[in-house]
This record gives structure tokens, sequence and C-alpha cells, in this order.
């Protein structure tokens, strides 16, 4: 044991005598070519040295000009020690510098070099008026005429640009430095250093991606100047608008989850304890809105009520005039969007309750209306909380409709946008989606760690397959008459984008034309190939680690790893304009510039969407005898092979759908992504944005059915696939 | 015959001490155990659960770290060699066959890994799925295979590789009883005939003596004792031990004084016993240790100890008598029960035992 901490200590050594020697040498061979460079722009500078009529214009000339250097003149070179004669020109910060310390020994030795028309560079840095750390550089004025030596020209030069790449430099060497040595410790000391890499590279990754740019947001909201300050956060919760705001956003969460949860629960308890027809119908849809891409349900809800809407100008006819605009339309938009989060909890609650239970209480003679209200629905309450406190999170963090549906309505997503895109307020809008954080997080911790718990769902794993009919035929007519009309509204909804393709001018001129569709194609061309560029490469990556993550974390035990599943876990609760904004903060400046690159889109879709494909995983590892693991390490497989052949097949479905849910999460992103986007790596969800604010509805419509179909056939794939698996996995342990 | 290819096991003072998540408190699962086994030699860990016997065959596989201590294989020091590294082949309790591959795919993975050609490969599969009877099977998932067939895979898996070392995590628990019995003696004859070392663990004294070269007791996460099936039946050092691989019976006795045997005395009688611990002395108070074969029965007051007869259960080859004492129930074998008196239940008898067949240990069992 000591000899091999002794081994690790000597490599490390040697690996820090051969960085030091390279860190010195490329640092040494950078100063000298600044400096050189500078030296010649004194020597270009002094030689152009005028006649003694000329000098005030050629300074004045040389301080319009110059932009990394200033400059002044002595007009006579005092003797060592002693004051200057007469006052310098030029500029004047320096010129008054260069008149107080003219009996420095630095100045002395300068002028003495002048005097011998020598240049000279002050061993140490100068403050020039406001500024810290100018390089001093003196040079002989000398006349052309006479080549008298009239005086000493001042040269002071910025060294920002020095002390950049020098910060740059530390921070890439010491990163390489420790990045070195855990890979030299883990292949020294491991007996499975893929793991430790493994490992190393998930809290490297968590600790950069996720606490990182989170922790910058909130210490950015929390500065004013570059100084700790509360001013921030004092105009935000004195401001009676940014207050408005987050109320608006309560409200509008509270809403949508309160309708979504009874759309959800109606469709839910019919699919599960009726005999109505149609169920597999009814299924699918109550299924299908929540991979509708962004944008498109408010799209269409546009097209029909919005101020030009088909619909509005029937009702218009009748005399009836509203808005859709505001917190009646978010809410039904949204309720179309989200009551499938309530139908599959629900679902999945009323599914594992036993309608054993049913039977009995009918059995006693208890009614039908009773059994559910005395049986049935105390059993789902925890299910219902569950299903309303998930929608009012995903309603909260909402921002794709909110940003064309809100009106005069302001929520809190759209207000911290406004602040970074609109007012350049970074810190503002951090404060905002931090505001917005709270109530997002009291929700998903109390559904997380609360209501869960409070479960009476017991999974016997032998779920009988029969369905207690609860309902009488009249009711059960009603209520299938409910959910036929929601069914009918979006089926009209989607309809209507698909109509939106083929018209001319949406609310103007309804004729049949291809305009719309040649001219989305060919604005979009190239956006649609990022986005999907973007999400092509996002989606392997994010699907791999979330598997490994989910090895690890299943079955290994190492230290931190609460610590780990939690940095893991956290992006699924933050509202994506708060990740967006986080890293447009933390990736703008050193160690790590990556705003504007493809890389900080791809790094933010596999963070947000890592989360989902982690529980996958770890559900279905826990699913998995490790001894089929540790029979595979037995007969010789090491532990990326183990992983490769038999870990990621017997996985294969929990794969699978992380893949195609980062796809499709990636191309139909739009709260974090609309940070991210530059001029060179654009999102088609933005097109679509930029369409419906510039009113080109047709446009937005062609762009969103071009996205729902990429959606649809992503899933439509996954689950092809899956089901090819399935026989194969029948019995897994 | 030991294989060419097989090697000793050497245990130099291992050591295993794990951290209780809950408590976070330090276990001692394995607290100082050395022993070795020889090349080509069957040894199992005997023990009850928790005794550390299946954290030994971890560390032996490489699956668990020892805190302290050495473990070689051969000559070779593979205390921090990592599991896919050793030659070692384990056989789980669960199989942990792949359920993605079918069973030639399964019983081929570790010639895969060392890269055999695919020809060698399908050809030694076919082999070793004769030698353990599956021939017909080699394309079937092992989903579709009953729980003996799936060992039998498990088992092929793991000789195909041909190891150094043999490992048995409690093999044959999950198995009917009838299976248990045909796989044991399967095992056994594989094992001879390739002449590879084996470790197997159990919790089944039947299993450990019908299996083993040698059996080594467990207890509290150590060694009792080391020993040929017949010497810990007949010889164990204590009355854990003499309880665990059988049926037995204690009488507390006085040790009179040793010489070519250890002389005790029980109410009166002496008795001169082949075997007794090396800790007594004369005037010790002591156990006789007796076996349910060692024992007869008598009329009231011509035996050691008197009791009532509770239960007779008829076997055919023999009867077992269960015998209420003062010091519990004491179960009598009888051997050709056809020729000899069978007390009926509830009558009034004596029991004594044949010396020659006892052993004399020191008395440490727990008091009320």
């Amino acid at each position: 044991m000591n000899k091999r901490v002794i081994n690790f200590l000597l490599t490390i050594l040697f690996v820090v005598l051969v960085g030091t020697w390279i860190y010195t040498s490329v640092r040494d061979e950078f100063l000298k070519q600044t400096r050189a460079s500078q030296r010649r722009t004194v020597e270009t500078v002094a030689a152009g040295y005028p006649e003694p009529e000329d000098v005030d214009e050629w300074l004045k000339r040389l301080a319009e000009d110059a932009n990394d250097y200033r400059i002044a003149l002595v007009p006579e070179i005092p003797m060592p020690g002693e004051k200057l004669s007469s006052s310098p020109k030029g500029d004047p910060e320096l010129a008054k510098l260069t008149e107080d310390s003219a009996t420095d020994p630095e100045f002395s030795k300068g002028f003495d070099n002048a005097a011998y028309e020598e240049i000279y560079r002050s061993a140490r840095n100068w403050t020039v008026g406001a500024k810290e750390e100018q390089a001093l550089f003196f040079a002989p004025a000398v006349s052309l005429k006479t080549h008298d030596i009239e005086g000493a020209l001042v040269f002071a030069f910025n060294t920002d640009g020095e002390q950049g790449f020098m910060r740059m430099l530390n921070t890439l060497f010491f990163g390489a430095f420790v990045l070195f040595a855990v890979v030299i410790w883990q292949l020294m000391m491991s007996r499975d250093p893929i793991v430790g890499f493994a490992l190393a590279g998930l809290f490297l990754m968590t600790l950069t991606f996720v606490a990182y740019p989170l922790f910058e947001a909130l210490r950015l909201s929390f500065m004013e100047n570059g100084k700790f300050s509360l001013s921030v956060w004092r105009t935000i919760l004195n401001s009676e608008g940014y207050m408005s705001a987050l109320w608006g956003s309560l409200k509008l969460g509270c809403w949508t989850a309160t309708f979504s949860t009874l759309v959800g629960f109606l469709f839910a308890f019919v699919v599960s304890r009726t005999n109505a027809p149609c169920k597999k119908l009814i299924s699918t849809m109550g299924v299908l809105p929540v991979i509708s891409p962004p944008f498109s349900l408010t799209l269409s809800i546009i097209l029909l009520f919005g101020n030009n809407g088909l619909i509005t100008r029937w009702l218009r006819v009748v005399g009836l005039d509203f808005s859709i605009y505001g917190l009646p339309g978010l809410v039904l938009v949204q309720t179309m969007g989200m009551f499938p989060i309530a139908f599959l909890t629900l679902s999945g609650v009323l599914q594992a309750i036993d309608s054993t239970f049913e039977e009995a209480s009918l059995n006693l003679s208890a009614g039908r209306f009773q059994t559910f209200a005395k049986i049935t629905l105390p059993l789902a309450v925890p299910g219902l909380l569950s299903a309303w406190l998930l929608v009012f999170t995903t309603s909260l963090a909402d921002f794709a409709n909110p940003l064309l549906l809100a009106g005069d309505l302001r929520v809190l997503s759209l207000e911290s946008y406004i602040e970074v895109t609109g007012m350049n307020r970074l810190g503002h809008g951090a404060a905002l989606s931090i505001l917005l954080l709270l109530p997002t997080l009291t929700a998903f911790l109390a559904q997380r760690f609360w209501v869960a718990k409070r479960s009476y769902v017991t999974v016997t794993g032998k779920p009988s397959g029969r369905i207690t009919e609860l309902t009488t035929p009249g009711v059960r007519r009603i209520l299938t008459g409910i959910i036929f009309a929601i069914i009918i509204f979006l089926i009209m909804l989607y309809g209507t984008i698909f109509a939106g393709c083929f018209v001319k001018n949406w609310g103007i001129d309804y004729t049949f034309s291809l305009e719309n569709i040649t001219e989305a194609i060919t604005r979009s061309t190239d956006a649609l190939f990022d986005t999907v560029t973007l999400a092509a490469i996002a989606t392997p990556i994010a699907g791999i680690v979330a598997m490994i993550a989910a090895l690890l974390i299943v079955r290994r035990k190492f230290h931190g790893k609460k610590f780990l599943e939690m940095l893991l876990m956290t992006p699924f609760a933050l509202p994506g304009t708060l990740l967006g904004i986080s890293y447009i903060l933390a990736f703008n400046h050193a160690p790590i510039i990556l705003v504007g690159t493809a890389a900080i889109i791809i790094i933010n879709y596999v963070i947000r969407e890592l989360p989902v494909g982690i529980e996958g995983g770890i559900a279905s590892l826990r699913q998995i005898d490790p001894s089929i693991e540790e029979a595979a390490t037995d007969l010789g497989a090491d532990q990326a092979t183990v992983f490769r052949t038999i870990v990621l097949p017997l996985v294969r479905p929990a794969f699978l759908s992380s893949l195609s849910y980062t796809f499709v999460r990636s191309m139909t992103a739009v709260s974090a992504v609309i940070f991210l986007i530059s001029a060179r790596w654009y999102h088609i969800t933005v097109l679509i944005y930029n369409f419906s604010e510039n009113l080109r509805f047709g446009l937005a419509s062609v762009l969103s059915t071009v996205l729902i179909v990429i959606v649809f056939g992503a899933f439509g794939i996954m689950r092809l696939l899956v089901r090819e698996n399935a026989n194969l996995m029948k019995n897994v342990t | 015959m030991a294989n060419k290819n097989s090697k000793s096991v050497t245990f130099d003072n291992i050591v295993k001490i794990f951290k209780d998540p809950q408590s976070g408190q330090d276990v001692t699962a394995v607290g100082g155990v050395s022993f070795t086994i020889e090349p080509g030699e069957l040894v199992t860990l005997l023990g009850p659960s928790g005794c550390g016997k299946s954290t030994i065959l971890r560390m032996l596989s490489g699956f668990e770290n020892p805190t302290s201590g050495r473990i070689l294989i051969g000559d070779n020091d593979v205390t921090q060699t990592p599991p896919n590294k050793r030659d070692t082949a384990m056989v789980f309790q669960s199989y942990g066959l792949f359920p993605h591959m079918n069973v030639s795919e399964n019983v081929g993975y570790g010639l895969r890994l060392r890269k055999v050609p695919q020809k060698d490969i399908d050809e030694k599969v076919q082999r070793f799925l004769e030698m353990v009877g599956l021939g017909a099977m080699a394309k079937r998932p092992p989903s579709r295979l009953s729980g003996g067939q799936q060992q039998r895979v498990a088992l092929a898996r793991s000789l195909i590789v041909e190891p150094s070392v043999l490992l048995l995590d409690e093999p044959l628990s999950n198995l009917d009883a009838l299976l248990r019995e045909q796989m044991r003696v399967e095992i056994r004859r594989l094992q001879k005939s390739l002449g590879i070392t084996a470790m197997y663990v159990t919790h089944d004294r039947v299993e450990a003596m019908s299996l083993s070269d040698r059996i080594i007791v467990m207890k509290g996460g150590l060694i009792s004792q080391i020993g040929t099936p017949s010497d810990i039946y007949r010889d164990p050092v204590d009355t854990f031990v003499s309880g665990f691989v059988g049926k037995v019976a204690f009488f507390p006795c006085v040790v009179k004084g040793i010489d070519d045997g250890c002389n005790v005395e029980i109410k009166g009688h002496t008795f001169k016993a082949p075997r007794w611990s090396d800790k007594l002395k004369a005037g010790d108070k002591a156990l006789v240790m007796a076996r349910p074969e060692s024992l007869s029965i008598g009329e009231p007051g011509a035996g050691v100890e008197d009791g009532t007869v509770t239960a007779n259960i008829y076997l055919g080859n023999s009867v077992e008598t269960w015998v209420h004492t003062d010091l519990g129930n004491v179960l009598v074998q009888i051997d050709n029960p056809d020729v000899k008196k069978i007390f009926a239940e509830g009558e009034k008898v004596s029991l004594s035992f044949d010396p020659s067949l006892t052993k004399v240990l020191v008395d440490d069992l727990p008091k009320e």
C-alpha cells in the first residue's frame, strides 16, 4: 500500500515538474511576444517624433488613433532624483503620474535610458489614473533635423489581454493537473478504474453544468456593480409589477392544475372503472397532447379564437366579443396540453387500486355512487393531490404558451425572459426565475416526499384485470359524452394547424395555397437542420450517461452518492427559463466560455433530460438480479464490457425510451434553449415563435406540423423497437 | 486426480469488516481466517447464515475486498486483483444466467471474452452441454428451462472457461429435494472428473457431508473446525459443531482421569470415551456427546438418564424414537427395528450409550 502511495506521489511530482516547465515556457514565450510587439510599437511611434511646433498636434492625433496605449511627453529629461522642470504633455492621467513619480527610481531609470537613446520597459506595472496594471515604456524623443534628444516619451500599455491570458493559462494548467492526478490515482489505486473514471466524470459534469450555473445565477441576483447587494431582490420584492407576475403565475398554475386534474381523472376513471366504448381511443387521446410540440396548441387556439380567428368571427356576427389572450385562454391551452400528466398519474393509481375493494362495497349493498364516494375517491386522494401538484409545477414552468397567449397577464417565466432579452438585466432575470423556483420546488418536493409516501396504493403484482362497473348507463353516457367533446376539440385543434398550412392568409384570405409550405421550407431549412443535428447529438449522450449513472447509483457504494443523485435529479424540478438564464450567466465568461456554441445547447439538453432517463434506468435495473452482472464479471468481462454486453441489452426498453424522450424533448425545447441559441445555431421552435409573433401563422403552422410528424415518428419507432424486445425480456430475474 | 490446471487456494489471516449502512458502525463479517485448499480438492464452507461463509466466497471471487490479510491462488497473491482478472468461476445461488442470450450463448460467453475463434467455441459449448446433459437445449432461452436445467447451464458456463477454482454459492438451494440430490451427485462427478479445485458454500449439512473432501465449519466469522466429513461428525471440537453437523445428545459428566481414554462418571456409572477435548483435565465438569445411533433404550433405571417416549417414527431401516428427559428431547436411532424392542409412546424408559462411539466435550452450552 505504502509503495503504491509513493509511486503515486513520484508520478505526480514528475507531472508537476514537466507541467511547470511547459507552463513557464508557454508563459515566457507569450510575454516575450507581447513585449516585443509593444516595443515595436514604441519604436515606430518614437521614430515619428515631429518638429517641435507639430508636437501638440502629433500627441493629439496619437491619443485619438491609438487604442492599446497612452502616451505622454516629458519635454526635458531631468537629472536622476530631480523633479521635472516643466509639466509633461499628452495624456493627462499619464502626465500627472509622470510628474508625481519623476523621482521614482523606475522613472529615473527610464529617463536615463531615453537620454542614451534606449527604450526601457518599467520592471513593474503602474496605476495610471483609474486603470491598474499598466506597463510603462520610456523612449527618447529625437529631433529629426538635429538628431538631438529633445525629451522622453512615456507609453502606458494596457495589460488586460496579458492578464486574461495568464488567468486562462493558470486555469487550464490547474484543470489539466487535477484531471491528471485523478486519472493517475484511479489507474494506480483502484481495482476497477473505469468505475472511478465514470464516477469522477459524473461528479465533474454535475458540478460544472448543474451546481455551478445555479450558483452563478444565485450569486448574480445578489450583486450590483460587482459588489454584494440586496438591491435586486429589494427592487423585485417591492415592485408591484413583479409581484403581480408571481401572483399571475400562481393563479394560472392553480386553475390549470384544477381543470387538468378534473379532466385527467375523468379520463382515467372512465378507462379503468367503466365499460365505456372506444377505451383505446380515449387512452391514446389522453396521452397524445403531452408530446405535442410547444406552440402547436396555442397556435391553433389563436387561429380559432384569436382576434382574427375563425370562430371569433362567427361569434362576432352573433354579437359576442371577447379576447382569448390572458388568463382564460391560457388556462384552456394549458389544460389541453397538461391534462395527460394527470391522466397518466391517475390511471396508474386507479389501476393499482384493487377493484376487490369496490366489489366488497357493492356486495355489502352500497350503491354505485356511494361506493365511488366512500371507497374509490378516498383511495385516489393521494393520487389526485399528486397529479394536481405535478400539473401545477408544469404550468408554472411553462414558457411557450404564455409567450404567445399571455396578453395582459404577467407571469414570472415570461417576465424573466423579458428582463434578460429585452432589458438586458441579467440579475433581475435570474432573481425572477429563482422566485419562480420557490413554488415549483415546494410543489415538487411536496409531491415527492409527502404525497407519494401517503399513497395507499400497494402493488400486489397481480392485477386482476377485471373491471367493476361503477356507473349507471346514464351517468356513463354523460361522462363519455364529455370525454368525446374534449377529444373532438383536441382533434379540431390539431386539424386547424394542419389546415393552416394550406391557407393563403389565415384570418383574411382562406383560399387554398401551397405558398406557405414552400416559403416555410426554404426559410426553415437551416434551423430545422440545426435542431435535428443538436437533438441527434444530445440523444445518445443523454441515453448512455443516464444508463451509466443509473447503474452506478443502483449497484455501487460510494461516498457522496446522495449528493450526486440530488445534483443529477435537480434539473427535473427546475423551470427551463432558470436553467437557460443560469447557463448564459455562467458560460459567457472565463473559465468556461460556451455561449454561442452548439455545445452549450447540447449540454443543456443532456442535463435537462438526464433525470427521466436515470429514473427509468434505475427502475429497470432494480428488476435485474445483480448476480447476472457479477456472473459476467466473474467470467472475465471488465466493467465496460459488462455494461455493453449485459446491462445495456437488459435495460434496452428503458434505454430506448430515454433516447426517444431526449430526442423529442430536444426537438421541442423552448424555455431554456431560447436563451442559448445564436446566429449560428438556431432552433425551430424559436422560428415558430417568430413567425407567430409576425402573424405569419401559415408558416408557423407548417413548421408545427413538421415537428408533430417528427415527434410522433420518433415515438412510433421507439414503440416498435420496444415491442420487438418485449418477448425476449419476459423473464429477466 | 488433480488437473494440471487446478491450483491451491490459501487464505492468510483474512479479516473483513463491513460498515453497517444504517448505523454506520463496523461489523466484523470475517475475523481472521486462515486455511488452504489443495489442488483438486472440494472444500465446503458450512455454517448458519451470517457466519461469513458467503463473504469468504465473494472475497475469493474478488467481489469483496478483504480488510486485511492475503489471498493466494496457487502462488499468486490475488488480494488486489479485480474479479474479471481472477481465474475463478462462480455458480450463483440464483444462477445469474443472461436472459437475453440463449443457452449456448450463455455457455460460450466466457470463451467469447477470451477471443476464442467462433468455430472452437461452438464445438466446445456443444461438448460441455452434452456433459451436463443439455445437448438438445442449445438454442433455448434460459427462461424456458426448468430450475435444474438452468443450474446445469450455469455450471457448464463456469466450467467451460477451465478455471483454476470453481466457486459454488449455495447452488442447490432453489431446487426441490429430489433434484437437489441428483445435482449433488452431478456436481461431485463433474468436479472429480475435471479434477478442479472447488469451494462450495452451504448451510445444509447433508449437502456438505455428501459432497466434500473437507468441511470448514464456521461460526460468527471464525472457523470452528476444518476436517473430513467423518472427522467432523465423530470428532467435533465443540458442542456447536457437533450439533450443527448432526443430531446429538449431551450427558453432563465429571472427568475422573485421562489415560488412554477419558474416564468419566455419570450418576455413579463410569465410562471410558476414546475421544476427548484437549482442554479437559481430571475433576472438570464436562459433557458426553452421543449420536442417535450410539444411543439405546432400556428399562427405567438401567441407563444413565430416565425419560418418557414421546414419538416413534418408522423409517423402514430404522426407527427414530424421541425420548423426553430432564436434559431435553433426545433422539434415539434404532437400526434393524424388526429385531429389537420398540417402546411404545408414553412408556418410561432409560437411555444408555455405547462409550466407544462418544466424545467428551467441554461444557460450553449456554446455561439458563
